[in-house]
């Protein structure tokens, strides 16, 4: 069920927003030429021979050789040190180290559902995610979403999806004074640089959980854990097992990897139909999806982040045909949706004015399908 | 005093091949070391853990030890190349050094690419050992190494496949099947 249907801008709202991003992409070049000449005529003025004379005077090719080999090498042992120490915690809160991994027998209060919610989609942020609370343009995103949901539908937004534990990064216990540090310095340190360091840092805790997840070692561990989570909170929102409702896992991002690892697990644990609905989703598909109701891809035509999830995940490629997702695709579960001129993010991004509403319109479409499917 | 002889003899070759012992024993160790997590998600207890990792590495030291062996029989026998066997397991530990680093296998998605690269390395290191000491063209240094290192492949493929990735699927299997009612 190969499908591809793109989404015109034929809002006025949307047309305004179009205007208004041209302009801002307008200003922002002519800062950026600005930028170069004045750089371009600072160098002539000092002088590109002052300069060279400058720097071989401190380093010679030599040192800057050695110097690019000893951070290749660090890089290389960095990147996997930090993946294993990320694994450290998921392990030691799976073996009852840390407190808090819930019982899976007493998820669901035994009281019958209060809720008349049919459907509950639960949301899964990108790896910007810092806290539970959503940055604004993902709020304002969520509240249009919700506003669009029919009433039998409830949004569950403000889980924390790259962490197993039922508290806050900045409140880890063995983490937490360099959390809390790391986000200090990204809020308030007066130097742009320290910040985006910062912003990387804590962005990459959230990419390596993403490699974690999508891992055949640890994937399981790690979304079983996170399952458990989502399913303790859906409890909390009045859902029950076995009483025909239904849940509806919306990603972006690394978010959509999560959705994946954790839909099967979830499916299992609440005893009834899954399905993913995935916006300029970066994923494996390496879990089992074969029993999801289905999996809804929303993707921009010009996302170069989701474009590389189906390098970076040999899985997804058409050579390996035995492998889950051409599994899934192969059992006709999953429905791909484009959106023309849509990025990753940004002022072209699924949460900017631009393409706020298509996104939405989108999800809710892919939600409502499944509605007339099971009505049927 | 045939034995007390050959005890001494013994002795004085562990001697000798101290460094290339150590050095099997560091890479079986860091070997067994990138699998830990799976004991941990079998919830193993701490002794247990521990005994797994040194049986594990000492197998795992065995498995290049033996495959040494190979490659010295076939040099001597097809190269008519003969060495002490402490030089040459000396020399073969040093090419097995990137293995010393296999620890970072344990790592989240990069893990099994880091794997290929340090297997590939440590294959081309024994060529490039068999070629320099030897003078052997390495076409011949290529022949002679890989019979070596395919039963080390196998070897250690063998024990990952009894213990540590059959403890994953174990596992993965089980959590399926707890809630799979």
């Amino acid at each position: 069920m190969q499908k591809r249907s793109p989404v015109s801008s034929s809002h006025p709202r949307a047309a305004d927003a179009a205007i208004q991003a041209q302009q801002h992409a307008l200003r922002s070049r002519l800062g950026f030429v600005a930028l170069v000449l004045a750089v371009g005529l600072g160098l002539s003025w000092f002088g590109v021979g002052h300069v060279l004379l400058a720097l071989r005077s401190i380093f010679d090719w030599t040192d800057i050789n050695l110097l690019l080999r000893w951070s290749g090498l660090l890089l290389l042992v960095l990147i996997p040190t930090a993946g294993i120490y990320s694994l450290v915690t998921q392990f030691a809160f799976w073996e009852g180290w840390l407190d808090g991994l819930p019982d899976p027998t007493a998820l669901f209060p035994d009281s019958p559902s209060i809720s008349e919610h049919r459907c509950f989609v639960v949301y899964l942020d990108g790896i910007h995610q810092l806290e539970r609370d959503h940055p604004p343009r993902v709020s304002a995103f969520l509240g249009l979403l919700d506003q669009q949901l029919n009433p039998a539908t409830r949004l569950v937004k403000g889980l924390e999806a790259y962490t197993v534990l039922p508290v806050a990064l900045a409140q880890d216990i063995g983490s937490a004074w360099f959390w809390r540090r790391l986000f200090a310095l990204q809020e308030e340190h007066p130097n742009g640089w320290i910040q985006l360091l910062a912003a990387v840092l804590v962005q990459a805790n959230n990419v390596i959980k993403v490699g974690i997840s999508s891992d055949h070692r640890y994937g399981p561990i790690m979304n079983y854990e996170l399952s458990l989570k989502i399913a303790l909170r859906l409890g909390e929102v009045g859902f029950r097992p076995d009483q025909g409702q239904r849940v509806v896992l919306v990603g972006y991002s690394g978010g959509a990897e999560m959705a994946m690892g954790v839909a099967d697990y979830l499916r299992r644990i609440c005893r009834s139909p899954v399905s993913i609905v995935s916006f300029c989703g970066v994923f494996s598909g390496n879990q089992l999806l074969n029993q999801l109701s289905k999996i809804t891809m929303i993707i921009g035509s010009r996302d170069p982040v989701a474009a590389f999830g189906r390098i970076a995940y040999p899985g997804r490629s058409p050579l390996l045909p035995l492998s889950n997702w051409n599994r899934a695709l192969k059992h006709s579960c999953i429905e791909r949706r484009e959106i023309d001129g849509m990025n990753h993010n940004g002022l072209r991004g699924p949460f900017a004015e631009l393409h706020r509403q298509a996104v939405v319109d989108q999800i809710v479409q892919a939600i409502e399908s499944e509605d007339a499917v099971a009505l049927r | 005093m045939e034995i007390q002889a050959a005890l001494d003899a013994l002795g004085g070759w562990l001697v000798q091949t101290d460094i290339g012992l150590g050095l099997l024993l560091v890479v079986g160790l860091s070997m067994s070391l990138s699998h830990v997590f799976t004991l941990l998600a079998n919830r193993l207890n701490r002794r247990q853990i521990i005994v797994h990792l040194i049986l594990d590495g000492l197998m795992l030291s065995v498995a290049f030890l033996l495959s040494s062996t190979i490659d010295m029989v076939l040099l001597a026998t097809s190269a008519s190349m003969t060495i002490h066997p402490s030089d040459f397991i000396n020399g073969v530990a040093v090419c097995l050094l990137p293995a010393a680093f296999y620890l970072l296998v344990a790592a989240p998605y990069v893990g099994e690419t880091i794997g290929f690269g340090i297997w590939v390395l440590m294959h081309l290191n024994v060529i490039t050992l068999l070629h320099a000491r030897f003078a052997l063209p390495y076409g011949e240094a290529l022949f002679l190494a890989t019979p070596g290192y395919v039963v080390a492949v196998l070897l250690v493929w063998l024990l990952f496949r009894q213990g540590w990735q059959a403890g994953y699927s174990t596992l993965a299997s089980q959590l399926s099947d707890t809630h799979g009612a």
